[in-house]
């Protein structure tokens, strides 16, 4: 597509207008005014790290509020940056780890002599660290709420949104990767019994560590539920009118709004205990019947009901 | 496709570059253009993370000077306005300016007199000047469409914006395009001559640079063509989704606003139907209403299958498989609400105003002959307690359309009955429409009656019996769109402007509608275009017309040429 660049000609007209006005004011005001560009720079870190592809702004150390003739002036943002910035570095961090995950996993499946424990060990501290540091800033993402319908609360909102968006996809490709991981070392697992001749002996070994495999099921799952539930209010969902540019201009006060208070709600329940005292369906009477007890099931078959169960009314038309 | 991702790509350009923290300022109408190709969530990946209107950020006084501002504004007197304000007193960091088409000198005179703090780091021209509401369909949104009714006289200063923004647009499309096309245009319109002759004068002589792109081996062709050509095609009901979401409820820039016809729960008072985000509704947009309603049942069908084992977990690995599928499930959810609801809202109109009936004779009106017949069934219609004014009206004036040479008498009963069943009528509309749009100023054949082959094309598909009574109709467009492609568009009805002569199809044609588009027409041009015939077309116009707005163009011109006959 064309397009037609026009500074230039605004740039000869900006210098050839400032000709002519800097005669009047520079005996007025050369005393006051600092010389531009004088002042150190002061590489910006932190506004890199959101995405951290991009390069540094230099920042000039003058005060951003005077005139600043030639100068770039991004100014100090405020307070609340700091913690948009710690989540995103954790976020950064997460991917970073994710990696060595991902490289620990393909070490793990391979065949190799020894036990594997230790290759156990590496990827179960691996995911706790991972999963610890979007449950931290999951938590962290509400001090990014503000209310009153200010310009600078929208846009706490919006980055809270982003942030969001890519906590809930950093857990969606955890699960992912686990449960990949999970289900080929079953196959491992169980392939080798059938090979191995010491069939008791292993037999019980294995049994024990499907149990172990199942409970790292659970707990993922449990967690990834979590969090989606958590962020469900917070993440766009594509397509749909929220997703519209023209419809957020009008609407963003209203809506997040709400949706924190939803949020923070969760969040207490999560800090005072598990809610284990209510029994929400048949469903949960038929599990205990059916399979072995697995009480972190059960808590996540109830979590998982309430958190879900308005979206199984659907209207029959 | 190709306009959506031209203003895709002006948007991705206007933000890519530029580091860190950003700010987003439109205007009325840029944030249309925006709006329809650019998600909100695509914006803030790019760390936009406010997005505010030029008119409402003048308001506040909150300095943010970590956030840098990406202006994109049509380059109007009012933006420019706003703009020197702001840059006399800068609250964002930096300042880059995006303009959607072309600037005056003077324009760039005054905003670089204002940025005396240097705050602006660049003026640039993106020509997204147009709304891409579909693949091959393009809108102005014009707010006072209803200019070019009237006469150059009634009301010069009004009708020359009408005639620039038309031009501008246009001409905004080529250089998306990067083409320079030939122009013909619809004989009988003077605004059409006008508007065709304004954009070769653009394109050839004024901004010729810029327009100077490489020379394929054709030229596109662009086709200027005035809505009175065709009065028919927005006064007619209409039977696929898109046309008839339009038509019965209202869709504006790809969203429908529920709320004007009913109460509706918070998440579904305002629905997107975006051909691009819902594979759905593109595989049904086009589809007639009948077919809509079982692929609703289908997909709803699916959908309780998908819920029904949701609810079935039995196992660890069940409840695995459920979470991990949970956002597919839950956007699935929210489509089959949202088409459901739509299908319902529209069966129980189509219900009330009992518009089946209605429609059986509208089509008849609009393809079929005999007058007696036609005469008869309009009467009972008006006669009918249970049809609403607007759909009386729209029956007299199709069938004063049709018929408006033939028994004078029994059209003159038919206008009085209509003024006398009909409170809020004003009287005179449908020979206000005659006026303009009667037989002897229309150019085309719009009823195939002119043309010894059209009335041998219409005798064959009489014969043949038709599919579906409801969808009989074929809008004159497309006829026009055959001839382009048979290469026989007659210089008699569309002459070119000046000596763009050019022998051969051209490859690619944007036809330009004065007065407006229909959905119905949009979907003839999408059939076209799928249909491999080498050629690929574009349409555009000045709105997106439904019955309503199209009445209500002719109701507002009416108003204006009366008054103005009365003060002479």
């Amino acid at each position: 597509m064309a397009t037609r660049n026009r500074s230039l000609l605004f740039r000869k007209y900006r210098d050839a207008l400032k000709s002519v006005r800097i005669p009047a004011s520079s005996s007025a005001s050369s005393a006051a005014t600092k010389s531009s560009g004088g002042g150190p720079v002061i590489e910006m870190v932190s506004t890199s790290l959101l995405h951290p592809n991009r390069s540094y702004t230099p920042l000039s150390t003058e005060d951003p509020g005077n005139s600043s003739k030639g100068a770039v002036t991004v100014g100090l943002p405020p307070a609340w940056v700091d913690v948009s910035e710690e989540i995103a570095a954790n976020v950064q961090r997460a991917r970073t780890k994710m990696a060595e995950l991902a490289k620990a996993h393909a070490k793990a499946l391979m065949p190799s002599f020894g036990d594997g424990k230790e290759d156990q060990r590496i990827i179960e501290s691996l995911t706790h660290e991972i999963t610890n540091l979007l449950r931290k800033s999951e938590k962290r993402l509400q001090k990014l709420s503000a209310s009153g319908p200010s310009e600078d609360s929208n846009v706490r909102k919006n980055v809270q949104r982003q942030l969001a968006t890519d906590l809930q996809n950093l857990s969606m490709e955890l699960r992912k990767k686990q449960s990949t991981y999970l289900k080929r070392l079953r196959q491992q697992t169980e392939g080798q019994d059938g090979v191995d001749l010491e069939m008791n002996i292993n037999g019980n070994r294995s049994y024990a560590e499907n149990d172990d495999l199942d409970d790292m099921v659970v707990e993922s799952v449990n967690e990834l539920a979590q969090i989606m539930k958590d962020l469900s209010v917070l993440v766009i969902d594509q397509g749909t009118i929220v997703d519209r540019i023209d419809y957020n201009i009008q609407n963003v006060a209203t809506t997040v709004e709400e949706g924190l208070k939803q949020l923070q709600k969760v969040l207490e329940n999560t800090e005072t205990g598990r809610h284990g005292d209510v029994c929400y369906s048949a469903r949960y009477n038929v599990l205990c019947h059916v399979g072995p007890p697995n009480p972190q099931g059960d808590n996540l078959l109830i979590r998982m009901h309430v958190f879900f169960v308005d979206d199984f009314q659907f209207d029959q038309r | 496709m190709v306009l959506v991702s031209a203003v895709r790509d002006y948007v991705y350009r206007m933000l890519q570059d530029i580091s860190g923290m950003k700010v987003l300022i439109l205007d009325s109408q840029t944030v249309s253009i925006v709006s329809v190709v650019y998600s909100q969530s695509e914006l803030l990946q790019k760390e936009v993370f406010l997005v505010e209107l030029i008119d409402s950020i003048s308001k506040s006084k909150e300095s943010m000077s970590h956030l840098k501002a990406v202006y994109f504004l049509r380059p109007t007197s009012e933006n420019i306005q706003y703009m020197r304000r702001q840059l006399s007193n800068p609250r964002f960091g930096e300042y880059h300016l995006f303009f959607s088409n072309m600037l005056k000198d003077t324009q760039i005179h005054l905003l670089a007199d204002s940025d005396e703090q240097e705050v602006v780091q660049q003026v640039q021209e993106f020509y997204a000047d147009f709304i891409s509401v579909d693949p091959y369909h393009f809108t102005l949104n014009m707010p006072s469409n209803h200019y070019y009714i009237l006469p150059a006289v009634v009301d010069p200063s009004n009708l020359q914006h009408f005639c620039d923004r038309a031009v501008d647009g246009i001409g905004a499309v080529f250089l998306a395009l990067k083409r320079r096309p030939i122009i013909r245009y619809s004989r009988a319109s003077d605004i059409a001559k006008r508007i065709a002759h304004e954009t070769a004068k653009l394109m050839y002589q004024q901004e010729s640079g810029l327009f100077d792109f490489r020379r394929m081996e054709m030229s596109p062709l662009l086709l200027i063509v005035d809505r009175r050509d065709d009065p028919v095609t927005p006064l007619l009901n209409q039977w696929t989704y898109q046309a008839m979401v339009h038509e019965l409820i209202g869709i504006q820039d790809n969203k429908v606003d529920l709320r004007s016809i009913g109460k509706f729960p918070k998440d579904q008072q305002e629905v997107v139907l975006s051909s691009e985000q819902d594979a759905f509704f593109k595989a049904n947009m086009y589809e007639n209403f009948g077919d809509i309603g079982m692929n609703i049942k289908r997909m709803v069908d699916d959908f309780q299958q998908v819920a029904k084992s949701n609810q079935n977990i039995q196992t660890i690995e069940d409840m695995a498989k459920f979470v991990d599928n949970y956002p597919e499930y839950r956007k699935m959810h929210g489509n089959v609400s949202k088409h459901v609801t739509l299908v319902t809202e529209m069966s129980k109109i189509v219900e009330e105003r009992k518009l089946m009936l209605v429609s059986e004779t509208e089509q008849d009106l609009a393809c079929n002959g005999g007058q007696v017949a036609a005469f008869e069934a309009v009467t009972n219609l008006l006669n009918n307690e249970s049809v609403s004014d607007i759909d009386r009206l729209r029956l007299v004036m199709l069938y004063a359309l049709r018929y408006e040479k033939e028994s004078p008498v029994q059209l003159m009963q038919l206008f009085n009955k209509l003024a006398s069943r009909s409170a809020k009528y004003k009287p005179g509309l449908v020979q206000f429409l005659l006026k303009q749009a009667g037989a002897d100023k229309r150019t085309g054949d719009l009823y195939g009656n002119r043309d010894f082959l059209n009335i041998a094309r219409n005798m064959a598909r009489g014969l043949k019996g038709v599919e579906n009574v409801y969808t009989q109709h074929q809008p004159l467009l497309f006829q026009t769109m055959e001839s382009i492609i048979k290469g026989r568009l007659r210089d008699v009805d569309y002459p070119y402007v000046g000596n763009h002569f050019q022998q051969g199809r051209p490859q690619e044609v944007v036809i330009f509608i004065i007065g407006g588009t229909t959905y119905e027409e949009s979907r003839s041009v999408a059939q076209l275009n799928a249909s491999n015939s080498g050629i690929r077309f574009i349409i555009g116009g000045t709105a997106v017309l439904n019955s309503k707005r199209f009445l209500k163009d002719l109701e507002e011109a009416q108003g204006i040429a009366r008054s103005n006959a009365n003060v002479v």
